[in-house]
């Protein structure tokens, strides 16, 4: 892949495309009003949209902008949706405690569990992610105190308030997004994104990148986390197969590269169009509705590799995006 | 903070093998010192040890108090040393500005300065190393000579005393080496002391107040360029024994031939 | 005393098919770097091979392999050509993604074509076993190890000492050099490919006569292939047989874990994927070059 082509497609500054990132909040401002038309069911879709922006955010920020690549970060998502699970079995119903509850949980864990995961890199990286999100759902599964895999019944999901569970999904989703942002624009965001391109030449510079790297991931598991915590109640149920799916592991990674990895405004594109594709394959076809989305999984890594928000970026037309598709051939 | 370095006693093994043996001297702040020697002899290795990306067998590194090898190697621009790769490390998807500017974010000053602050401090090295014009590139777009410019680029937002330039000249045309120079001088004169390897001669002769000479991991040779160079140690490691030997012998042969001659003058045939 | 010694001889026996399993694994891994996450598509669509021929051709299962190695030898070539090697080069992201992509249209084929329900293959000798000093042994699974050894060695020795396994082995060493020597280095990811594919159809086979079949039965196989590859040392014939037993005994002995802490009970059998998680830890941490790995310089 020469750089003069990335270049063209956009390459650089770690924001991504200002004009991208305006449209994503116009359309959250948008969003505000889906409640209004008193449609449950169209209601619930837009708040998985959210709830899926909320995680790719979460995935952006550890394998998009630091560069290590988690494939196991629903673990974050099935905890925090616990969190407020087993808050709720003992009596706590408030959306505010079980979203705190949540990243103070995953935040911990994850830089507890990253300490000596962080240290490996690429396929191992990966694969141990993967590892743990099975290791820990089968556990769970396995405890009692969770439930097992009968699952945790909530209390009744509280209809009267129903759009409730909407907004808080909203605010959540808005805060990823907003940290996202705020942190890309700061020193942070450059110890990140210096650890991804590369990690010996940024110790060099002065970035201690154990400490950054296990930052991020703590910050990217408190996005699923609390994402998870406002999941639960407003589902009215969980079990191990629903908390720690694998829908809910892949889909925030395909959507972050869809709309745009390492941007601000990719996470949210990719959860918007991939999580709307999603519901109008299931009603069509609802049998293989998988099969589809394992092509349109094949498809987008094949031909969008850098996501939308990049090609937006994109001087240059056709003849460049097809002459970067054939940068990584054998 | 600026003080003495002190190199003292350090050996470098690796397996069977000592890369460096007692090798011990010192760098006066604001010198220039020229580190050479044949390939192969440990230059790279003590830069390594020098800079903390190796620990040393035996032997330490002291500056400013602190022995270099205790210190972890993010902290290590921290105490005012920083230094270039031969085999260059930009980070490729982030434009030359960006690049620098980590350097000013996370080094020595780093804590002070805010993100436009950095910003700024990077247009301002950007100027002295001439990139300005390529400020907004990415930096895998570079031509080689900018790649290294950029390197040094980078160390310098490191706020250091000290700089270690590992063979910077590499790859560089006569043109480019003397602009080369000239960056270097520039930054010597704004006080920061440079430790160069180099295997141009000419470049490091010019601009080295000390040189220092390595041959086989031990140190041959110290002091002002002109006595170093003429030093037959020297000249005997980069030239070989045998040519040396082969230098005497001749020497020997004409001295007496011009004995013989003396001796029995060419006389006219009577 | 009796416990422990049917454990290990458990664990030998499902080591060996593990081994199997692992390589085909490391071969694509080894030579190519890459994870190839639709590893357990290509297990279960072997086991359904064998399946389709036992239950319409009346075939012993035994005598499926060389066909199941051949048609998932042809859909991993092909796979291998057309699309893996497009992102040959690809950062670990792409490959991971692409292959579980793969994976899910595989699994959601198979769906289409033989249900969820989960099938069997069983034959005149499935349950018969016998016992050696007080350890019962199943005849599918000793016939089961010997096979998955026997084929393992084929593999080695082709490597070793064909031209094509030489080209191939010299790949993994250096591309460039391999292909200044002539070698077309797209169509031998492309055999690999197929290699890795055949011997996972191989396994899925033989795992076919002794586990259930179903469309997600391939899932516990792709982590396990993982580890035992890092266990064993990446890269070898042997790393992969190694890794392959030793996992297996260790699995053997920790699925037999079986304790009540407070009110909670705790059963090994459960806990599979923690086990699988575990051991990786611990490798990477204490060895990461594996038990036959050789240290790189």
């Amino acid at each position: 892949m020469t750089a003069a082509t990335l270049r063209r497609v956009g390459l650089g500054g770690i924001t991504g495309n200002p004009i991208a990132f305006a449209v994503v909040l116009a359309i959250m401002a948008v969003l505000l009003a889906v409640p209004l038309a008193h449609n449950g069911y169209v209601e619930i879709i837009f708040r998985n949209i959210l709830m899926y922006a909320a995680m790719s955010y979460g995935w952006n920020l550890i394998g998009g902008y630091t560069g290590y690549v988690s494939f196991g970060n629903v673990v974050f998502f099935g905890l925090g949706a616990y969190c407020s699970a087993l808050l709720g079995a003992h009596g706590v119903n408030n959306l505010f405690a079980d979203v705190a509850v949540a990243c103070v949980v995953n935040a911990a864990f994850a830089a507890l569990v990253g300490l000596p995961v962080l240290r490996l890199r690429g396929h191992y990286f990966g694969i141990a992610t993967l590892g743990i999100a099975l290791a820990v759902a089968d556990i769970v599964a396995n405890l009692d105190a969770f439930g097992g895999t009968g699952g945790l019944a909530l209390k009744q999901v509280d209809q009267a308030h129903f759009s409730l569970y909407y907004y808080a999904m909203w605010l959540v989703a808005l805060g990823a997004m907003l940290a996202t942002y705020a942190i890309a624009r700061s020193k942070l965001g450059y110890a990140f994104v210096a650890i991804r391109e590369n990690e010996e030449a940024a110790a060099v510079l002065g970035i201690a990148a154990t400490r950054y790297k296990v930052t991020a991931w703590a910050i990217s598991a408190a996005f699923a986390g609390a994402a998870g915590a406002v999941f639960a109640p407003a589902n009215g149920f969980l079990d191990p197969s629903i908390a720690f799916s694998i829908d809910s592991n892949v889909f925030p990674i395909v959507m972050a590269i869809l709309g745009g990895i390492g941007t601000v405004a990719g996470p949210f594109i990719g959860a918007l169009l991939l999580a709307g594709l999603n519901e109008i394959l299931q009603r069509t076809f609802l049998k293989i509705h998988t099969l589809f989305f394992g092509a349109i999984i094949v498809l987008v890594v094949l031909l969008l590799p850098r996501g939308l928000v990049w090609l937006f970026g994109l001087r240059g037309g056709a003849r460049t995006w097809l002459k970067s598709l054939a940068g990584y051939r054998a | 903070m600026s003080g003495v370095l002190a190199i003292d006693g350090i050996g470098m093994r690796f397996g069977g093998l000592w890369a460096l043996t007692d090798v011990s001297f010192e760098v006066e702040p604001g010198s220039v010192v020229g580190l050479i020697g044949p390939n192969g002899s440990g230059k790279t290795t003590l830069m390594n040890v020098i800079s903390g990306v190796y620990k040393p067998t035996t032997g330490e590194v002291r500056y400013a108090g602190t022995r270099i090898a205790d210190v972890p190697t993010h902290r290590v621009c921290r105490l005012g040393i920083a230094r270039t790769f031969q085999v260059v490390k930009p980070f490729a998807n982030l434009t030359v500005r960006e690049n620098v500017a980590v350097g000013a974010m996370y080094g020595r000053e780093g804590t002070r300065r805010s993100t436009r602050a950095s910003f700024e401090r990077a247009d301002e090295l950007l100027e002295v190393v001439a990139l300005t014009r390529v400020a907004g590139r990415a930096a895998s777009d570079l031509t080689i000579p900018d790649r290294k410019r950029l390197e040094v680029a980078k160390a310098l937002a490191l706020d250091p005393e000290i700089l270690l330039l590992d063979e910077v000249m590499a790859g560089l045309n006569a043109t480019e080496v003397d602009e080369a120079l000239e960056l270097l001088r520039t930054v010597n004169a704004r006080g920061v002391t440079l430790i160069v390897v180099e295997h141009l001669m000419k470049a490091i002769v010019s601009i080295s107040t000390t040189i220092v000479v390595l041959a086989e991991g031990k140190k041959i040779a110290q002091g002002a360029p002109s006595d170093v160079l003429a030093s037959p140690l020297v000249i005997e490691a980069y030239l070989g024994s045998r040519w040396v030997k082969r230098q005497e012998q001749l020497a020997l042969i004409a001295s007496e031939r011009e004995e013989a001659l003396r001796v029995q003058p060419p006389e006219a045939h009577a | 005393m009796h416990l422990i010694a049917q454990d290990l001889v458990n664990g030998i026996l499902a080591g060996g098919i593990l081994g199997l399993v692992a390589l085909g694994f490391s071969l694509v891994w080894g030579i190519m770097n890459i994870i190839n996450l639709a590893y357990g598509a290509f297990i279960m669509l072997g086991a359904y091979v064998t399946y389709q021929l036992f239950t319409s051709f009346h075939l012993d299962p035994f005598l499926s392999i060389p066909i199941s190695f051949a048609a998932l030898f042809v859909l991993g070539y092909l796979l291998g050509r057309y699309v893996i090697n497009w992102v040959a080069r690809a950062p670990v992201l792409t490959t991971f993604l692409l292959t579980f992509g793969l994976s899910l249209l595989l699994v959601n084929i198979a769906l289409l074509v033989w249900t969820s329900d989960t099938v069997g293959v069983t034959t005149a000798y499935s349950g018969a076993n016998f016992t050696l000093d007080g350890v019962t042994i199943p005849w599918t699974k000793l016939f089961t190890l010997i096979a998955a050894l026997a084929i393992t060695g084929v593999m080695q020795v082709w490597l070793t000492r064909s031209k094509m396994g030489r080209a191939i082995r010299a790949t993994a060493m250096d591309i460039g050099a391999a292909q200044l020597s002539g070698v077309r280095v797209a169509q031998i990811y492309a055999i690999v490919f197929g290699l890795g594919a055949g011997l996972a159809g191989v396994a899925g086979t033989l795992l076919s006569l002794s586990y259930s079949i179903n469309p997600s039965m391939g899932d516990p196989f792709l982590i396990k292939a993982f580890v035992v590859c890092v266990l064993g040392g990446l890269g070898s014939v042997e790393g992969a047989l190694v890794g392959g037993l030793t996992y297996g005994i260790v699995e053997s002995f920790a699925t037999q874990l079986d304790v009540t802490i407070g009110s909670q009970h705790i059963s090994g059998s459960g806990l599979q994927d923690a086990v699988a998680l575990i051991v990786l830890l611990v490798v990477l941490i204490v060895r990461p070059r594996g038990i036959m790995g050789k240290a790189t310089a």
